[in-house]
This record gives structure tokens, C-alpha cells and sequence, in this order.
């Protein structure tokens, strides 16, 4: 760990202009749980932290709305998931939460960090190994390496590294935007836009400049929210990262077809996944043991393994047909 | 009879009010730091220590001893005092990834490890081997290479002809990964100076070994080292001995003439401190058509460093585990370019239950039987090895209790044939567990006051497993006082000699002592209660102060208390002149695999334990269900992963390392035979730590092939193993 200068602005404005004062090594930080795990492994650097974690005006938490739901940017990870309307209407969101994580880290965590985590790769995280992501043109260790954990969709020459977290699935699921402050004023970027392949730039994980600010997530409301899960598969039933997830959200006819149908991966991709192939192989349709395998099957359709990883194909159809299962029969109730 | 408290120190626990040896924070004290090879093997040519010197607050940096200041402490199996023979800092060798290049001393932990990291260093790298069969890996055939009794290989009867004579016959192959302890409490201290005595605080299990190994190390007098080791958080073995962190803290003590505290990184733990071996583990055993079992050849490939041989002892207990005839071990020693693995918990039980279980279970289905059935009908009151009887051994009624408990009358004996209404699969599999019941040497000092108070002071190191309250419930039930009027003392190389708590015998060694000590100089009866006022007051003082020394039987005692003394290991058994012992445990799980997903759960277990005496009913239970946690971690879940072009371990931190979470563990029935064991000590008691772990594997492994129909060679079993079997 290095030192750092720190500042804690009193508002979006003051964190905004600090940031961009501090130059481009600066960072917002928040809860800390990515960043200065990080900087213990020399991998983060910065120069200057700009904390954001107690701005009163980002840690809003509001679903009384008609249109979205809205989660400020340093809301507690812990706290949305316990947010009563999120619990009962939106499974989805709260089980991708609560199943991430500890409870301790929850406490500290903030829902737009958590947007922004980085890979667990253990390559990625010392510094000994050569790693495109920590440092571009190195290459990569992984690749001839232990890549159980690796993704095996979105995978490039360069780096396949999993996207380890859960909440961006289940919020690419539901379409969610984030509304961002930056020097040059404010803008909306959708889920879908806000994290990107890693090409040949794996060390660009997401759309954002470094001086821009989250300053809130928005959730459409949908009733597709109610026949929601989030089903995550991992080396033990807490504390780890996905190997394979799966964020199903349905609605249903009264006859018990599927009508509008969202699924989105994590554990197996180099970013949050859509698996639109896979929605459409259940909507219009009602859902049997073989509807369900069949999305799984187009979930990872064109899904190209490494060394250790190919069973996080079968693995990710399983659980897209599993989280179909438990989507639909909470949408019949 | 006393009121125990479940343990005397709990409220301090749980309050945080207990203290850790790296808790100590004397005035002035300077923090360490090391930098670590970022190589495997071969030279340093350079070290680069600028950077670091010019940060602020940095006051030493050391990158060589002087041989005349700092030697090795030895190797704990060989003499000596140290988990490895290999001091960092003598010479220009690196031996393995992460060992240290140099030390910092800074004002405080930041800078220390700011400083660290800015040494860099030029290295003459050379090829490395990290697993069993990678290319430069050295195999040694162990009897050859340490030519000493205690190490050769078990043989009993021409155990090939009977295999090749036998009926019905099974070859299991497993191998057993590398795996770390990963305590809660770090490895870490504080040494410092008061005049001419060194005063180390640290977390150790051998407290003697680390006060005589520093004596060693920078030629000074164990009289002037004081290791005191108030309490461990957690050490399974990896913390059995000297850690070489701290001779040079007690060098750099003394050149800044302040205390110095240094505590590894978690990383750390994992590559300057030992671990378990891969093992390789092959088993052939041979039955005729009844089931009965005719011969054992267990064969074992066993991890070590290239500097020191780590002893292997698997064929010890897989000899022993039934009434079998005709037995031969092999087992061989693999060098490897790593720092020294060593004990951690059921060393090497663990692993060979796990081949020798699932060979046993084969058996069962090869023949038809009932696997408990099989298991009685194999049971045997006499030690195979040695024709001599068991001390005591209740195999038998482990099983059957367990059974009733389990409810394994309900079991249909086919794979794949018990199912939940989701299609879950169902598996149920049974497992026996052993363990060697050794005894040491010990000295216990002891004070009783008019008061009624009692101090207890005796080799012993409180890692969590309740010795503190074993031994005050003990005392206090023999004499017939409350048990708040005991006070222990153990860990502190200042009240009495310590020898390493470890292998489960601490309790074992420690309580005869007590006791001898006590019935001796009060001259009460035997057994019954003592008035501690009265029998005080007529020794004619308010206090009378004893010592007794205790031999295990059969140890030549001059001989022992010397060692003992000198902080050397001073063990004895499993095989004592008359009799040998071992600790047993028969466990029965329950598997559930997912049909949609093959996620593993293990919703229940049933162990019964034979560990003699009961001690403390309520830490003994919590023993075990510690025990039977780590085997469903060691079967499921814990592999430390080794990257063959680099070295080292890959996953060496808390979240990445997957010991179970709490969601991970389920219900665990834990019974006990609790019958004296008086033969091996007036206690009656063997030990139970470690014996508690030995056969969770096999038993799981024996549920995963019920539900599944297949075997698993490989720990740990994962999803991808299991997948393809749903
Ligand atoms: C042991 C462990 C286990 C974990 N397990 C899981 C898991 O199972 N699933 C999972 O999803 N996550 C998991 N996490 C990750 C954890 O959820 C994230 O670390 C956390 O959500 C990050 O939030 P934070 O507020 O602490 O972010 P910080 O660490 O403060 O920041 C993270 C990044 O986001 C940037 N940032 C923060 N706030 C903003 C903002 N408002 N605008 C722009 N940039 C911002 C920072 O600059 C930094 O780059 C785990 C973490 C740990 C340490």
C-alpha cells in the first residue's frame, strides 16, 4: 500500500470538481471493499482517493415510484436488500445482493461500487503474474493457466476473465440505467452500455471516464419483478463468486405462458450477459423441463472454453433452466 | 462436584478480552516487514533496498545474518526446532516462492510495508518442480533415505501372495491435495530485550521448542529466552514449532534496542509457513468371498521440500484399521521446490482413511455385505502390527451406536436407488476413523493455598480446544473443589517446561501430571474429595508449592525430561511395552446432490468417538464437530492450487481459499463411548482433536458413490466432478 491523499467533498458538485482536480491516477471511492483490497495488492495505485460514501443525497433509497425504482449510487448493498418493496416485488434484485458477499462487507459496500468491481481472477490480483488487465501488453497468465474461474462467453485473445459480480446481472435483467455527473454535465447510460468486452483492451472494463460520478442506479418497474430469482452456483454457500448465475425474470398468461421473459448471466462471462437467444426460446411458450434446457442450451450457445472451464458450460445451462424453473412457479403464485 | 462453565474462558472470548501474542503492544515497539522471492529457485545476484531506506519512518533494513549472529534453528523432525531447516537471510539461495529476501524494520506498520514493497531484486533463476510428477521432482524410498525404525514401512505376513491369492480384490488410487491451515489468527509476534533476556510473545503450539530453537539460533542460553503463548488463535499443526520469522526480530530488537512486532500477511501464512503435502495414496486390498479381509498394500507418494524430508506416517494407522493378517506400506518421499509442509490436523490419517475407507467400502459391494456389517466382521482387539492388545478400542460400538443414531436400518444398499421427491440424489455412506494414542513427558508445577485457590502450571497451549477448561474441570472434580478456584496456567515457558501441544496428546500428557503432583505431596487417598484449607494448613504453611515430573509408559525418564527440557519432542506410542493405543470414530453421512444444478450438500451427520475419558463434555463436542466441518472442507471444498510455471499457491487469502461457511454446515450428531482408557494414563483419557476428522472423507466419498454410483479419486470433489453424473 502506498500513500495516498484523501478528500471527503460535501456534495456531487465538490466531488466532481476534487476528482477532477486530483488528476487522472485519482479515485471516487466509496465503501472500499474492491479498492482497497486492491491497493494491499499494489494493484490499485492512486494517487488520491475522493470519498463518496457519505454524501447524504447518493445514499437515497426510493421505490415508492410509478416509473423506477431509484437506488442513490452509496446506498448500502446491505440496505437495498432489505428494502421491503425490493424484497417482496423483486427477488431478482434482493437474492443478487444478499448472495453476494457477507453481511459485513454488505454493510459497507455501496450499489455503485459494486458496479464497478473488478475480476477476480487470480492472475489479475499479483502483481508476479503477467496480465493484460493490470498491465496491457504483458499478456496473460490465465490463458495456459488455472482458468476454472474464467468466463467462457464475450472471451478474447487477450484476457477472458470472469465478471464477478452479481447485483449488475440482476439489473442488466431488468434493463436498469445509471445516471452519471461528470465535468462535462450529466448523462444517462443504460446497464447494457456500461460495461464492455474486453477486445483488446481488457483493462477498460466499462464505458464510465474516470472523473465521472454515479450518482444513482434506476430500476424500471415491472411486474416481471415478482416472478423473479437469482440463482447462483459457487464452491460453498456463501461467501464466494459465481461460477455460473443466472437472473430470470417472467411474466406469465393466465395460461400459464410465458410472456415476457428476461435472463442475464454472471460467473460465466466477461461481462454481464443477456441471453436474449435464450429468452426467446421460452416466450410465447409454456415452460417444461425441455423449454428450460432448450434456453439454457441458447444461453451458452457459442460459449468457447479453456483449460479447466469447460464445465461452466452444462454448469450455466443447468442454471438458467434452474432459475426458469423457480421464475416461472414464483410468477404462478 | 464443581459447576463447570461450559469453558472457563469463554466470556473472555466472546468480549474480545482475551489476548493474542501479537495483541502485545509495549512501548516504542517498531514494526516488521519482509520482502519475499518473487522466484522459485535459484540465486539472488542483487537486492535493491534504496528505495525502501529512503522512506520515512524505515530504521533498519537486513538483507544477510552474519553466520556468527543467526544459524538454523534445525528441523523439528531431525533435532532441531525450526517447521523447516532453511533460516532466510544466511545465504544467496532461494529455495521456494515467497521466502524472504529481506527484513524491514519501520516506525510503523505502514511504512514497514510500504518499504517492503519497494525492494526489489535481480535473480539466476532455475527450473523448479512443484508437484509430484512434474519434471525434477526427486523421489526417495522413505526407509531407505531416513533409516530410522520409527519410519519404516509397516509390513506384517507376505501380504502380495495373499492379495494375489485372494478372491475378491480392489485397487483404489487417490490423491489428496495441497492444503493450508488458514487459522483465524495469523502468524505473527513481539520480541524484545529486558537487559540480556529475549521475551518473545507469540501465538505457538511448542512454546519450548521456539524459546530453545532461539537459544540455538543466536547462541545464547535457553535460560535467557522467555516464550510466553497466551492463547492460539487456531494452529492445526502450523504452528507446532520455530517460525524463522523470529530470529531476525530478536536481532533487529536488539540492534534498535526497541521491541519489534512483526505479523505475516495472510499470503504470507501461506508460503513461509508448512501446510499439507500432496499425497498420492494407493491402496490394493484383498478379501475372500465373505468380505473378510486378507491383505492390505498400501502404497504412498508423499510431498517434501528438497532441504528436509518430511517423515510420512501413513501406513502407522492404515495397518491398524481392521483385523487384517497380512499388511505392506511403501511409502516414498517426493522433494519439491516449496518451503517444508508438515502436520496439519490428521496429517496423515486424514488421507489414509480417505484410500483406505473407500477401498474397504468397494469391498462391501463386491462382496454384497452391508458396509457396517462388513466393518464388524473385520473388526479386532489385538493390534495386527504388533500382537500386542489394544489398550482399549470400541470400533464396534462406535458403529453401532452410530448406526442406531443414524437410522441406517432405512438404507437400500444400491447407488442411485434413494432419491428426494425433486429427484434429488440421496446417499448415505459410513466411514471409521483412527488415530495413534501417544503420551509425552511432562512437568507440572503446582500451588495450593489455604484459600482454597489451586494454580496449575504444565506443559500446554490453549489453541482454542479448551485445554484451559479440561484441565481446571479435571482438577476440580478430582479434588472436590469449585472449578473458579483453579487457576491454569499453560504456554508460558516461565512457569513450566513446554513440550508441543499437538497430535491430540496434550490433555493426555498434561492431566497425569497434575495429578501425580497433587495426590503426592498432600498425601490424600487416592481417589475422593480433598479439603484444600485443611490439607493446606497441615502441611503447617498457606501455601505449599510442588513440581512432579510424568513419563509416558515405557519412556526411559532421565532420558525424556532431558529432551523435554530442551524443548525436543519427548512422544511416545501408539506402541507402548504391553499394550498399543489409538483413538477411534465411526461417522455416517448423509449427501444430497441437486439433480438440477449438482450442487453437494452434506445435511447430516452422525459421529461416535471412542477418546477414552471425556474430558469436557461440551469443548470435546465442539472438537468434533470442528473436526467433521474440516472433513467436509478437505472432501469438498479446500485445495490450495499450484500454478506449475510459478510455484507457490494461487488462492492464498480467506475468499479464496474456500474453507466451509457456515451455510455450508448442517446438522452434526456427535456421541462418545466415554470409557476410561486407564492403561494409558490414570485419566483415563486418549485423545480426540485430531481423531475426529480421521474418516469424514471416506464417508462422504462413500455417500457421493451410494447416491451416484461413482468413485472419486480426487480431492476435492467439485461440481465438475459431479456433473457428469446427475
Ligand atoms: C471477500 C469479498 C467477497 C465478495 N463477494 C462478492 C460476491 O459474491 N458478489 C459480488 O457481486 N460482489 C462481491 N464482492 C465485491 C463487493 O460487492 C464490492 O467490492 C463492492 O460492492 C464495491 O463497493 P464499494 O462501495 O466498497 O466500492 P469501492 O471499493 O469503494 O469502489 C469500487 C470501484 O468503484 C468506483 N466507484 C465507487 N463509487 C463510485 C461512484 N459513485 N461513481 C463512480 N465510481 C465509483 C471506485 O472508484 C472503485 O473503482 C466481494 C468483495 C470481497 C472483498
Amino acid at each position: 500500500m502506498r500513500s495516498f491523499t484523501y478528500t471527503a467533498p460535501t456534495s456531487v458538485a465538490d466531488a466532481v470538481a476534487a476528482i477532477a482536480s486530483a488528476g487522472p491516477q485519482a479515485r471516487f471511492f466509496a465503501g472500499g471493499t474492491t479498492l482497497f483490497d486492491l491497493m494491499k495488492l499494489g494493484v490499485e495505485r492512486p494517487s488520491a482517493l475522493v470519498d463518496v460514501s457519505r454524501l447524504g443525497e447518493l445514499e437515497v433509497i426510493d421505490t415508492s415510484g410509478d416509473d423506477h425504482l431509484v437506488f442513490g449510487a452509496s446506498a448500502r448493498m446491505a440496505d437495498v436488500a432489505a428494502d421491503p418493496v425490493v424484497l417482496r416485488d423483486y427477488p431478482v434484485l434482493a437474492e443478487s445482493l444478499w448472495r453476494a458477499a457477507s453481511q459485513q462487507l454488505r454493510n459497507m459496500a455501496t450499489v455503485a461500487g459494486n458496479l464497478l468491481q473488478r475480476t477476480r481472477c487470480p492472475y489479475f490480483r499479483d502483481e508476479l503474474y503477467p496480465c493484460n488487465k493490470r498491465r496491457p501488453g504483458s499478456g496473460c497468465a490465465a490463458r495456459d493457466g488455472i482458468d476454472r474461474g474464467s468466463a467462457v462467453l464475450g472471451t478474447g485473445d487477450a484476457c477472458s476473465a470472469a465478471f464477478a459480480g452479481d447485483w449488475p446481472v440482476a439489473l442488466l435483467a431488468l434493463d436498469a440505467v445509471v445516471d452519471v455527473v461528470g465535468p462535462r454535465g450529466e448523462r444517462t447510460v443504460t446497464l447494457a452500455d456500461l460495461h464492455v468486452e474486453p477486445g483488446d483492451t481488457p483493462d477498460r472494463e466499462h464505458s464510465l471516464a474516470p472523473d465521472e460520478l454515479i450518482v444513482r442506479i434506476r430500476v424500471p418497474v415491472t411486474p416481471a419483478g415478482r416472478g423473479s430469482t437469482y440463482l447462483k452456483i459457487r464452491d460453498r454457500e456463501s461467501y464466494a463468486f459465481a461460477l455460473a448465475s443466472a437472473a430470470v425474470a417472467v411474466t406469465l398468461t393466465g395460461g400459464g405462458v410465458v410472456e415476457e421473459c428476461r435472463i442475464a448471466l454472471g460467473g460465466v462471462a466477461t461481462r454481464p450477459w443477456r441471453a436474449y437467444a435464450a429468452e426467446r426460446a421460452v416466450t410465447g411458450r409454456p415452460l417444461s423441463a425441455e423449454t428450460a434446457r432448450a434456453a439454457g442450451e441458447a444461453a451458452l450457445a457459442g460459449a468457447r472454453p479453456g483449460n479447466l472451464n469447460a464445465f461452466k458450460i452444462e454448469l450455466g445451462e443447468r442454471t438458467v433452466a434452474e432459475a426458469l424453473r423457480i421464475a416461472v412457479e414464483r410468477a404462478g403464485r | 462436584m464443581s459447576t463447570a462453565p461450559a469453558r472457563v474462558d469463554a466470556r473472555a472470548k466472546v468480549t474480545g478480552a482475551l489476548r493474542y501474542g501479537a495483541d502485545r503492544a509495549p512501548e516504542s515497539v517498531a514494526y516488521a516487514a519482509f520482502a519475499v522471492a518473487t522466484i522459485a529457485r535459484g540465486r539472488i545476484t542483487g537486492v535493491d533496498t534504496e528505495a525502501a531506506l529512503n522512506l520515512p519512518g524505515v530504521r533498519l533494513v537486513i538483507t544477510r545474518f552474519d553466520p556468527d549472529e543467526l544459524t538454523s534453528p534445525g528441523f523439528i523432525m531431525t533435532g532441531g526446532y525450526g517447521f523447516q531447516s532453511l533460516q532466510p537471510l544466511l545465504d544467496d539461495r532461494i529455495a521456494y516462492r515467497g521466502q524472504p529476501i529481506a527484513l524491514v524494520v519501520a516506525d510503523t506498520p505502514l511504512a514497514a510495508t510500504e518499504a517492503a514493497e519497494l525492494i526489489t531484486a535481480a535473480y539466476e533463476p532455475e527450473p523448479a518442480a512443484f508437484t509430484l510428477d512434474a519434471p525434477g521432482a526427486e523421489t526417495l524410498v522413505q526407509a531407505q533415505a531416513i533409516p530410522i525404525p520409527m519410519f519404516a514401512d509397516t509390513a506384517v505376513g507376505d501380504a502380495d501372495a495373499a492379495f494375489a491369492a485372494a478372491p475378491v480384490q480392489v485397487d483404489v488410487e487417490v490423491s489428496g491435495p495441497n492444503q493450508h491451515q488458514v487459522p483465524m489468527e495469523l502468524i505473527g509476534g513481539v520480541v524484545e530485550w529486558h537487559g540480556d533476556t529475549l521475551v518473545v510473545h507469540e501465538g505457538t503450539q511448542n512454546s519450548g521448542a521456539v524459546q530453545n530453537g532461539l537459544a540455538r539460533q543466536l547462541g545464547i542460553s535457553p535460560d535467557r529466552v522467555q516464550v510466553i503463548s497466551p492463547s492460539v488463535g487456531g494452529g492445526f499443526g502450523q504452528k507446532n514449532s520455530l517460525q524463522p520469522h523470529i530470529g531476525p526480530l530478536a536481532i533487529a530488537a536488539r540492534r534498535l534496542g526497541r521491541p519489534v512486532k512483526l505479523v505475516l500477511t495472510r499470503p504470507q501464512t501461506f508460503h513461509q509457513a508448512s501446510f499439507r503435502p500432496a499425497s498420492r495414496q494407493r491402496v490394493r486390498l484383498g478379501a475372500d468371498s465373505s468380505g473378510r479381509l486378507v491383505a492390505a498394500i498400501h502404497e504412498i507418494d508423499q510431498q517434501t521440500s528438497r532441504h528436509d524430508l518430511f517423515p510420512a506416517m501413513y501406513t502407522e494407522v492404515s495397518s491398524r484399521f481392521y483385523g487384517i493378517g497380512a499388511f505392506r506400506g511403501l511409502q516414498r518421499l517426493v522433494r519439491t521446490d516449496v518451503q517444508t509442509p508438515g502436520y496439519m490436523r490428521a496429517p496423515f490419517e486424514h488421507i489414509a482413511a480417505y484410500a483406505m475407507e473407500s477401498a474397504v467400502d468397494e469391498i462391501a459391494y463386491a462382496t454384497g455385505r452391508d458396509p457396517v456389517e462388513l466393518r464388524l466382521a473385520n473388526d479386532t482387539a489385538v493390534d495386527p502390527v504388533s500382537g500386542l492388545p489394544f489398550s482399549s478400542r470400541h470400533v464396534a460400538e462406535c458403529l453401532r451406536r452410530g448406526a442406531e443414531r443414524f437410522g441406517w436400518a432405512e438404507r437400500s444398499p444400491r447407488p442411485r436407488s434413494m432419491r428426494g421427491p425433486d429427484g434429488t440424489l440421496i446417499g448415505w455412506g459410513v466411514a471409521i476413523g483412527a488415530y495413534p494414542g501417544s503420551a509425552a513427558a511432562a512437568i507440572a508445577r503446582m500451588s495450593a493455598h489455604d484459600t482454597g485457590t489451586v494454580e496449575v502450571a504444565v506443559a500446554g497451549h490453549e489453541m482454542g480446544q479448551g485445554i484451559r477448561t479440561a484441565i481446571a474441570r479435571l482438577v476440580a472434580d478430582d479434588l472436590g473443589i469449585e472449578i473458579a478456584a483453579v487457576k491454569v496456567g499453560v504456554g508460558d515457558t516461565r512457569s513450566a517446561p513446554q513440550h508441543l501441544t499437538a497430535g491430540s496428546w496434550g490433555t493426555a500428557t498434561a492431566l497425569p501430571a497434575v495429578h501425580a503432583a497433587l495426590r503426592d505431596r498432600l498425601g490424600v487417598p487416592r481417589t475422593g474429595p480433598v479439603d484444600m484449607r485443611a490439607a493446606v494448613a497441615a502441611t503447617g504453611g498457606s501455601r505449599i508449592e510442588i513440581e512432579a515430573t510424568s513419563v509416558a509408559r515405557g519412556q526411559p525418564a532421565d532420558v525424556v525430561v532431558d529432551r523435554l527440557r530442551k524443548g525436543l519432542l519427548a512422544i511416545a506410542g501408539p506402541e507402548y511395552p504391553e499394550f498399543v493405543t489409538f483413538s477411534h470414530i465411526a461417522h455416517f453421512v448423509e449427501v444430497r446432490i441437486e439433480a438440477a444444478t449438482g450442487r453437494v450438500r452434506v445435511p447430516r451427520v452422525v459421529s461416535v468417538a471412542d477418546c477414552g475419558r471425556v474430558a469436557s463434555p461440551v469443548t470435546a463436542a465442539s472438537q468434533v464437530r470442528g473436526g467433521v466441518i474440516w472433513g467436509i472442507g478437505a472432501t469438498l471444498r479446500e485445495q490450495s492450487l499450484v500454478d506449475p510455471r510459478y510455484g507457490g499457491f494461487l488462492n492464498p487469502t480467506m475468499e479464496e481459499y474456500p474453507i466451509p461457511v457456515s451455510a455450508d454446515v448442517h446438522r452434526i450428531d456427535v456421541d462418545f463411548i466415554d470409557e476410561p482408557d486407564l492403561l494409558l494414563n490414570p485419566v483415563g483419557v486418549k485423545g480426540l482433536g485430531e481423531v475426529c476428522m480421521v474418516g469424514v472423507s471416506a464417508a462422504i466419498g462413500n455417500a457421493l458413490f451410494h447416491a451416484t454410483g461413482a468413485r472419486f479419486r480426487r480431492l476435492p470433489v467439485r461440481i465438475e466432478d459431479v456433473l457428469p453424473h446427475l
